[in-house]
């Protein structure tokens, strides 16, 4: 029995070290108008496309003044925890940040009517479950006009963490500009497996580079700091070769390497989606946030723009009117399904 | 497939394998002397952390190597002080310590470079190749013109199994491993030996997650150990328990890991999760004793003393 109780005790002390349970911070006012949470499945750290989420959610309690919180999940049976730990202590709106919430947040938004559940990238929705798309297909498609127009071999690559529609959407984007640019362009896929390992990403980058590609797109967030390295080390033997950032402006993240990158404006796209909420507009269809809406750009690193021939800026700049015109069809993976229930 | 592609293949298999290498050695002596220690992850993690943060702070990679070091006995410390002081279970302290040292290397992260993260420019522990030996055609580059970590490894393998195969305190560890009792009846301090071999495991740990930043990846980031504490384990058991074996199993993950970045390359077009798969398959072959026999520490993951 002592044993036992002291067996527990210490668990009890290590589980607190572990979790260190949900950060909340309120914006400060004593009545907060609703507050809002953020899941994440992988660390806010990530330069991009979870630290974009971080700095929506504190959008939301600087310009809105929502109570906010948020917590990390790392497994399938963490989303309906932390979806349970929030719709049950009466969160308005929950921002899953990720395609792979879907399913989880479909049996939440059953559970908990009250509460609205925002889906980044997901593919299903209800009443009260709203993916949220983020056309980066858009962003993806001058960044493969970049690469193909830069690459001074003739092969490009393109580096993933988990192959999931998002991921894939991005990526066929991405060749389509390429072959806008260069018909004949090689493009070398590799995909991680992981969206952490920072030393696979690396390898699997040193592979594309030792095949010929110069410059190389990613999509596996923290682990993208590993792409940036590999990139620097053929530069540091004497080699041209660039990166491209995704999903958060990543140029100040490598400066010397990353031409440019296919951002997604987050922040803008939490606080567009709050407060449509608020005007009682959000649920039972998913949001499209595009290049038309500002919220899919494709930015040059202005550290490095003067490498870019004019004729290449002038033609993505062209491409990007068009496609905000709707002119130019970018393609596109669909994986949005039918309304539940 | 050309002669370039394999010794670019051998080598990356080498960059991957030596992390593996020094966290399944350290954790095999940890395994011989009974006890398993399922929180190797958190002191890879730490290690990394420590790593990076003793590689800024002094201005060098090598002290960055004894800041992971360091790292990784700490978080040992804590699992050693759990599993061995307090006799709790070792596969559950294992899992918390390893929960705690992900959470909380992100918390220091993010509270020393801020919640959104960034790349950190360390210095980094570049390649040394050694005169002669790099030159070796095939193996030579693969094998000596990489980190001096890898060397470290090489170094171990045979020392280590000198250490517990020749040595006075490797019977006393050994037999710690298998029958605590009689050990202790020898007049051999069971649980200084037990962690004793936990905190070397964890600074070998520690100095794999400081290769992680400093040697490959050249940044912290979070999660960055990405489950090779675990797979250190499941290399210890194809290893056999036997540091010159455990090195070569090591290096056969780290050639599957990297097989699947060069067939992705060249353009193969096979599931990547299948050459992933391969070494796991060939670790439970050799649990199951169809690649001869095995047996794991008798003693091993049981608390001790036996408590009624």
């Amino acid at each position: 029995m002592r044993r036992q109780f002291r067996q527990s005790l210490s668990m009890c002390v290590l589980a607190l070290v572990a979790c260190g349970g949900a950060e909340s911070d309120s914006g400060g006012e004593a009545e907060a108008p609703f507050r809002a949470a953020l899941l994440t499945a992988g660390p806010v750290s990530d330069a991009g496309w979870y630290a974009g989420a971080y700095e929506g959610l504190m959008l939301l309690r600087d310009s809105l003044g929502a109570e906010v919180s948020r917590q990390q999940t790392r497994t399938p049976a963490e989303f309906d925890e932390a979806f349970l730990s929030y719709g049950s202590s009466g969160y308005d709106l929950i921002f899953a940040h990720g395609f792979e919430y879907q399913d989880a947040a479909i049996r939440a938004g059953e559970r908990f009517p009250a509460t609205t559940i925002v889906v980044s990238g997901g593919g299903r929705f209800a009443a009260n479950v709203v993916p949220l798309i983020f056309e980066l297909e858009e962003a993806s498609y001058l960044a493969g006009m970049l690469a193909a127009g830069m690459s001074e071999s003739g092969t490009i690559g393109m580096v993933g963490g988990v192959e999931i529609p998002p991921v894939e959407g991005t990526f066929r984007a991405f060749e389509a500009g390429a072959r806008a640019v260069d018909p004949d362009v090689d493009i070398l896929e590799s995909f991680t497996g992981t969206w952490d390992d920072v030393a696979a990403a690396k390898e699997a980058a040193g592979a594309q580079l030792a095949r010929g590609a110069d410059v190389i797109i990613h999509n596996v967030d923290a682990a993208s700091f590993g792409v940036f390295q590999a990139v620097r080390e053929a530069v540091a033997t004497g080699r041209t070769a660039w990166a491209l950032g995704m999903n958060r402006d990543q140029n100040d993240v490598a400066p010397d390497v990353i031409l440019g990158s296919a951002v997604i404006r987050i922040p803008e796209a939490f606080l567009e989606t709050a407060l449509a909420w608020q005007a009682g507009e959000l649920g039972g269809r998913p949001i499209y946030a595009g290049a038309s809406e500002g919220v899919i750009d494709f930015v040059l690193n202005p550290a490095l723009a003067s490498r870019v021939p004019a004729e290449l800026v002038a033609a993505i700049d062209t491409a990007r009117g068009r496609i905000r015109a709707g002119e130019l069809t970018v393609p596109r993976v669909e994986f949005v399904e039918p309304e539940v229930r | 497939m050309s002669e370039a592609d394999l010794v670019l293949f051998l080598e990356a298999s080498v960059r991957l394998g030596v992390p593996l290498a020094l966290a399944a050695m350290g954790e095999a002596i940890t395994e011989r002397s009974g006890v398993i220690n399922i929180g190797l992850e958190g002191s890879l993690i730490a290690g990394a952390l420590g790593g990076a943060l003793a590689a800024l702070a002094f201005g060098s990679a090598e002290a960055g190597v004894l800041g992971g070091a360091a790292a990784g006995v700490l978080a040992a410390l804590v699992f050693a002080a759990f599993a061995v002081g307090l006799g709790t279970d070792q596969i559950i302290t294992g899992t918390a310590v390893t929960l705690g040292g992900l959470g909380f290397t992100g918390a220091v992260y993010q509270a020393r470079f801020g919640a959104t993260g960034t790349a950190l420019t360390l210095p980094t522990l570049a390649p040394l190749p050694i005169p002669g030996l790099a030159d070796i055609p095939w193996l030579g580059s693969a094998l000596f013109a990489q980190a001096p970590t890898a060397y470290l490894a090489y170094l171990l393998a045979p020392a280590l199994w000198y250490f517990l195969f020749r040595t006075e305190w490797g019977l006393e560890l050994r037999a710690v491993g298998e029958n605590p009792d009689a050990a202790q009846a020898a007049g051999v301090r069971v649980r200084r030996v037990r962690v004793l071999a936990t905190l070397f495991g964890g600074a070998l740990a520690g100095i794999a997650g400081a290769h992680l930043a400093l040697a490959h990846a050249g940044t912290f980031a979070e999660n960055m150990s990405a489950g090779r504490g675990f797979i250190a384990i499941a290399v210890v058991a194809l290893g056999r328990w036997n540091p010159p074996l455990v090195l070569l199993a090591a290096l056969l993950f780290g050639a599957a890991s990297a097989l699947q970045f060069l067939l992705q390359a060249v353009g193969v077009d096979l599931p990547y999760q299948l050459f992933l798969a391969f070494p796991y398959l060939l670790t439970l072959a050799a649990l199951a004793g169809w690649l001869g026999r095995t047996r794991a520490p008798a003693a091993l993951a049981l608390p001790w003393p036996r408590r009624g």
